[in-house]
């Protein structure tokens, strides 16, 4: 136990001491809150900042979630998961400890946004909303830390990683209504984004965090609230369930391939990217 | 003395490849041994296995009588592996590494604290405790590597070319802390180096090529045995030198107006040339090298599958 306590801490750690890192993590979602709030600014939505924050708070947390927790790359590269390999320490507590700094950073980084959110237009009027937010974030940043812990373990190459990672989360961020208002896009494009777990997660943090929790399904519909695929609704009960089910399949999936992962066929001194990993 | 680590008839093979084909041998506790090989001989895989990062194929591994396969965690908290790279959290502190470290390890508590000061006090690094390891060069990297190897007192220390790329002093001080710790901790060192005067220090050697051990011994016995005395004689009365030599049937070969005599007996073919000390006028005596033992055994030939 103690092994996922040490892990969690240095993850913390790391994210502490990253101030470059920790700037430029809040200024995005700020700059992105501005671009696309002015460009999508309509009628039917009363807070547009609070609805592109609220987007763009749940996509953070989903992104580094994944970033921190495929970040385990880096320490097979940098050599610390050998150190890790050939000591008694326990697999499943070193996958759980990385699982965790993973989403605590990630969820960390949401709250920050939040804070600055609080003062340029969200706004909790019930007690309960902001223990919903909280729990909402984490949830979130568990899922994806497995969805980054999964993808970390089946690197080959640790150079096209950085590639397949942007190549997983651009997609799933664009088309999730975060940024981009569902209603907005092109058939096809909507069509790909039902298939993708980030637009029930935003569609179910932004129910949330506007506190639209009370709507009918009709009005949520109305608000973009709810997921709409061609009449059948997507209601927020099943939105939860869907999350859940991918956040559980996902953290499994993740902590077997790690513990099953062969970390000694790596092979750093090779630039060569099968030689990484093969 | 009792064996720490016990080799039988260990087989590995990667799908045709027989990279370790039934090799055994015995490596005595409280001693520093050696294990050298050219690159590809089957050396990692050896050492990977014993610190039981690769399966076997076959045959039987123990460390402190403990099996490699069957008891891996057993094994682990009796071994201190420092790898050829770093394998060290660069972001973090030293003692941050150190931490980590026992908390992989199980190291009690209220121990951490003593026992840090006592591996940084044998690395010399007591004072550089607060640093970021991404700040420190190379060879205090290796310094710690091998301070973190120590937390866990191990009864086995590996080290995997622990020297490789340093310069002579740091290697020099790397050589220090080995024989301190062999010394007075007992932990029997087992490593691998490309640096045969290195090799020359340890208590015992064992030479694998091919997949197959080909020699284990003392460095002593084994330059005994691999290598001869060569002098190097000048003189003005090369005839009646010839015949000297001849008479006592030591081959030689003239070059350049030199002698090269080979001695198996260095004090017998000094006795001979003192019969012709009036007439030498430079003489030079070179002694075999473990740079010859190796290339001896293991041939000139440039590995091109390495």
């Amino acid at each position: 136990m103690s092994t996922v306590v040490a892990l969690w801490k240095r993850g913390l750690k790391a994210f502490i001491r990253n101030k470059t890192g920790l700037i430029f993590s809040l200024i995005f979602p700020f700059f992105f809150v501005y671009v696309f709030g002015a460009i999508f600014k309509n009628d039917f939505i009363e807070n547009p900042i609070a609805y592109m924050l609220s987007g763009v708070i749940i996509t953070t947390v989903f992104e580094s979630a994944l970033n921190l927790a495929s970040s385990t790359v880096d320490d097979m590269v940098s050599g610390f998961m050998k150190e890790v390999l050939v000591s008694p320490a326990k697999r499943i507590y070193v996958a759980l400890g990385q699982l965790l700094s993973a989403a605590t950073v990630a969820t960390l980084q949401g709250i920050l946004i939040l804070v600055v959110g609080l003062f340029i237009g969200i706004e909790f009027h019930d007690i309960t909303t902001p223990i919903y937010v909280l729990v909402s974030m984490i949830f979130i940043g568990i899922v994806f830390s497995g969805v980054g812990l999964f993808m970390a373990t089946k690197v080959r190459n640790g150079q096209t990683f950085q590639i397949i990672k942007t190549a997983v989360t651009m997609p799933l961020t664009f088309l999730s209504g975060a940024y981009v208002p569902l209603s907005l896009l092109p058939g096809t494009l909507k069509f790909v984004a039902y298939f993708n777990p980030m637009t029930y997660a935003t569609a179910f943090f932004r129910m949330i965090i506007l506190e639209k929790t009370n709507l009918s399904t009709a009005e949520l519909i109305k608000e973009g609230l709810v997921v709409d695929i061609n009449g059948f609704i997507i209601t927020p009960f099943m939105t939860f369930v869907v999350i859940l089910i991918i956040g559980v399949a996902f953290l499994l999936l993740s902590t077997i391939s790690f513990v099953k992962t062969d970390f000694s066929k790596l092979n750093r001194s090779a630039m060569d990217g099968n030689a990484i990993w093969s | 003395m009792k064996p720490i680590i016990q080799v039988k008839n260990f087989t590995k093979r990667y799908g045709d490849f027989i990279a370790v084909n039934d090799i055994s041998f015995e490596v005595e506790e409280g001693s520093v041994f050696a294990f050298l090989g050219p690159n590809g001989a089957g050396k990692s895989t050896t050492i990977n296995t014993l610190c039981t990062i690769f399966e076997k194929t076959k045959g039987a591994l123990l460390i402190d009588g403990k099996d490699v396969s069957d008891q891996k965690s057993e094994v682990r908290a009796a071994i201190g592996v420092v790898f050829q790279d770093s394998t060290l959290d660069a972001k973090m502190t030293i003692e941050e590494n150190l931490k980590m470290h026992s908390v992989f390890y199980n190291i009690p508590k209220r121990e951490v604290e003593e026992r840090i000061q006592f591996v940084l006090e044998l690395v010399d690094l007591v004072n550089e405790r607060k640093k970021m390891v991404s700040a420190l060069s190379g060879g205090m990297k290796r310094r710690v590597e091998i301070a973190r190897g120590l937390m866990h007192y191990p009864k086995v220390l590996f080290l995997d070319e622990p020297t490789t790329g340093l310069d002579p002093q740091t290697r020099a001080h790397i050589w220090e802390y080995i024989i301190k710790l062999q010394k007075e901790r007992n932990i029997t060192i087992f490593l691998t180096t490309h640096y045969m005067e290195e090799a020359e220090i340890c208590d015992k050697v064992a030479i694998i090529d091919g997949g197959v051990i080909v020699a284990h011994d003392t460095p002593y016995a084994l330059k005994k045995k691999y290598t001869k005395d060569t002098a190097y004689i000048n003189t003005n009365n090369e005839a009646e030198l010839e015949n000297l030599l001849v008479k006592h049937q030591l081959n030689y070969k003239k070059k350049d107006g030199y002698y090269r005599v080979e001695a198996e007996d260095l004090s017998g073919l000094l006795e001979v040339l003192s019969n012709h000390k009036d007439n030498i006028t430079n003489i030079e005596i070179k002694k075999g090298t473990f740079n010859d033992v190796f290339l001896e055994i293991t041939g000139k030939k440039i590995r091109e599958e390495a």
